[in-house]
């Protein structure tokens, strides 16, 4: 197997293209959460893309990605799907408030952040990199109570849960109507 | 009067550090210090464990690089348990380590040094990152990231899943590799190849503009270790380590990891939390030495792959002797990527890899055990002793970035001469210094652990930077 020719001038600057050559199943709507399960309430990512994952398990149009962190690669999967659903816990709300808010394209501040990006950067790598717009960008979030080590949630984020579950069912199903 | 300039925290590195640089009263740098400011403590709480659960536990020291602790551990175990593992576990761990290589050098090179290499080490902050990089040259962009696909899934594949595997334990690996994965690899070959093909085309081109940083990017004579096979071709799995000196003579060879435990002891310094190995028999800190890809490249004669050995003979033209400016790192790291492709499409090609025989067994048959792996940023070292019953008593790691920690501090003290004057400096400078730490590609997770009592300085500075008050604790 040999090497392709090494390219020279500005041939490396080449046209973006629309979706990934890898990703080979677009897909309507892509939950993708993220937190890690042994930090308290930073876990409730991870726990409702779990929900999610059963509740829309025979939707052949939801994927359901859950990751410690989002990282850049995770680009391709937004890239090639019609809408995607960010979902996380948050520092700045109050301990069990759930919000959805759109999820805006920005280049975003990454001079500290090094491989871990938050929705709207991995929204502005995703377009940088493919050109690709989703229908629908959206970022639920629940606020955090504690994030000690522990396996469990406080108590108000538990209280939150199904809450949270109920506005993202609706913010998917409203996805798949468009 | 005297100022101090800190840069807290380092950017675009793994983990959390801080430089300071010392001034004296006419302007000029008189000292610089890279200060390495986590704690991990990996080397304290696993005593009292379980021989066995050490590569699972030891795995968490980092999410970049587990599978090197993972493979080191498993090594040090083997060695406790006396066992040799079956050939074919051997190549599927040599085929895991080989990934996490190729994916933490795209990391390095394109998400945390590229936005410098290609929109400059002046370039507006605010889009020096991996977004610019998108937005400016969304080809490499795209080839940074499925690099890291490449390597990602690889792991993912043989492993189970990306961060933090499982599949390798002492013996050698839980399950045997099957068809289906074998051709879902090598269906992934063929784009690996072109992305490092036009990393490697981007790079060469770029390398040229940054003939002033070559120059002052930890450019000085230095011992240099890693391992090496024993037709001194390339090697990160097995193999035994080799260390040179400035001149490219050999110190020591055939250095196997119990060895190591005798041939290096391990310096402290007050203002970090990471160690500093040296080679017992030159002294502190005349025995300390360089490891990651200028080392690996600066020893062997030959990778054993066709297109990374072409590339090797160019990298070693960089210089008549070992290559000394780190800033070559960024080239070596593509040079080591496109040797793990075409090296995993030569793992592959043998229908031995698909054997059922993966994991050798055994009980505790010696008290004390050592692994070694070259990680992607040098050389990886676990020590382990147990008891009768095979739990921890005591265990050492020495990390590469512990190994480079000398010449870290070295190579940003000659950045800030070169490129602080008369108490002066720009943003772009200040990078320049963060960017000298950045080639070495540490990872600072990995690299802190006590040692013996921790020594703490608080230096207390004033708005202007002159030191009010100080206090320690020795």
């Amino acid at each position: 197997m040999g090497l392709p020719r090494l390219v020279a001038g500005e041939e490396w600057k080449a046209e973006v293209r629309a979706i990934p050559d890898n990703i080979t199943t677009p897909i309507r709507c892509l939950i993708l959460a993220c937190g890690n399960t042994t930090r308290s309430d930073d876990g409730v990512g991870p726990y409702l893309a779990e929900w999610a994952a059963e509740r829309f398990r025979n939707n052949a149009d939801v994927r359901v990605v859950s990751r410690q962190q989002w990282t850049p690669e995770l680009a391709e999967e937004v890239a090639a799907a019609d809408s995607v659903l960010f979902v996380d816990s948050s520092v700045s709300s109050t301990p069990g408030h759930v919000r959805l808010i759109p999820v805006e394209a920005k280049a975003g501040n990454s001079g500290v952040a090094t491989h871990h990006l938050d929705a709207h950067e991995l929204l502005g790598l995703t377009q940088a990199l493919y050109g690709s717009r989703s229908a629908h960008a959206m970022l639920l979030t629940v606020g955090t109570g504690s994030t000690e080590f522990g396996e469990t949630f406080s108590e108000r984020v538990e209280a939150a849960l199904p809450r949270a579950q109920g506005i993202l069912e609706e913010a998917v199903l409203r996805f798949l109507e468009d | 009067m005297s100022q101090t300039i800190t840069i807290d925290p380092v950017t675009r590195l793994e983990g959390h550090g801080k430089i300071t640089i010392q001034l004296n009263s006419q302007g000029e740098v008189e000292d610089a210090h890279f200060h390495i400011t986590q704690v991990r403590g990996f080397e304290r709480f696993s005593q009292g464990r379980p021989f066995y659960e050490m590569p699972g536990l030891m795995a968490r020291i980092c999410g970049i690089c587990p599978v090197s602790h993972l493979l080191a551990s498993a090594k040090a175990c083997e060695a406790i348990m006396s066992v040799r593992i079956p050939h074919t576990a051997a190549q599927l761990r040599r085929m895991l380590n080989l990934a996490q290589l190729v994916q933490s050098h795209a990391l390095s090179f394109f998400h945390l040094s590229s936005p410098d290499l290609l929109l400059g080490m002046d370039s507006d902050p605010a889009n020096r990152h991996i977004l610019g990089v998108a937005a400016a040259n969304p080809k490499l962009g795209l080839a940074g990231i499925a690099l890291r696909r490449f390597g990602q899934n690889i792991i993912e594949l043989l492993a189970g899943k990306r961060v933090h595997p499982g599949w390798v334990v002492p013996g050698g690996v839980t399950e045997p590799l099957d068809a289906a994965k074998r051709d879902k690899i090598l269906a992934l070959i063929p784009e690996a190849y072109a992305n490092v093909g036009l990393a490697l085309g981007a790079y060469k081109q770029i390398a040229d503009k940054f003939k002033a940083e070559i120059e002052v990017f930890a450019n000085f004579p230095s011992n240099y270790l890693s391992l090496i096979n024993e037709d001194e071709s390339f090697e990160i799995t097995d193999g035994a380590l080799r260390l040179i000196d400035a001149k490219g003579k050999t110190i020591e060879d055939g250095m196997t990891a119990s060895r190591f435990t005798e041939a290096i002891g391990e310096a402290v310094e007050p203002y970090s939390y990471t160690k500093f190995p040296y080679y017992k028999a030159l002294g502190y800190p005349e025995g300390s030495y360089r490891v990651g890809p200028l080392a690996r490249l600066n020893i062997v004669k030959t990778m054993g792959t066709p297109q990374a050995n072409k590339e090797l003979a160019g990298f070693k033209k960089l210089a008549t002797g070992p290559v000394e400016s780190s800033f070559h790192q960024h080239h070596a790291r593509l040079v080591e990527a496109l040797y793990g492709i075409e090296k995993i499409e030569e793992i592959l090609a043998d229908p031995k890899i698909l054997d059922k025989h993966v994991r050798a067994t055994a009980g505790v048959n010696r008290l004390e055990g050592a692994g070694q792996i070259e990680a992607p940023r040098g050389t990886l070292n676990h020590y382990y002793k147990v008891d009768e019953d095979g739990k921890i008593t005591w265990a050492n790691l020495i990390v590469a970035t512990g190994h480079n920690n000398n010449a870290m501090n070295k190579g940003v003290l000659q950045a800030s001469k070169a490129y602080v004057k008369d108490g002066k400096f720009t943003e772009g400078a200040l990078n320049r210094i963060e960017a000298v730490v950045r080639t070495f590609d540490p990872c600072l997770s990995c690299s802190t652990h006590a040692f013996g009592q921790m020594p703490l300085v608080v230096t207390l500075l004033s708005a202007d930077g002159e030191v009010v008050d100080r206090v320690a604790r020795d």
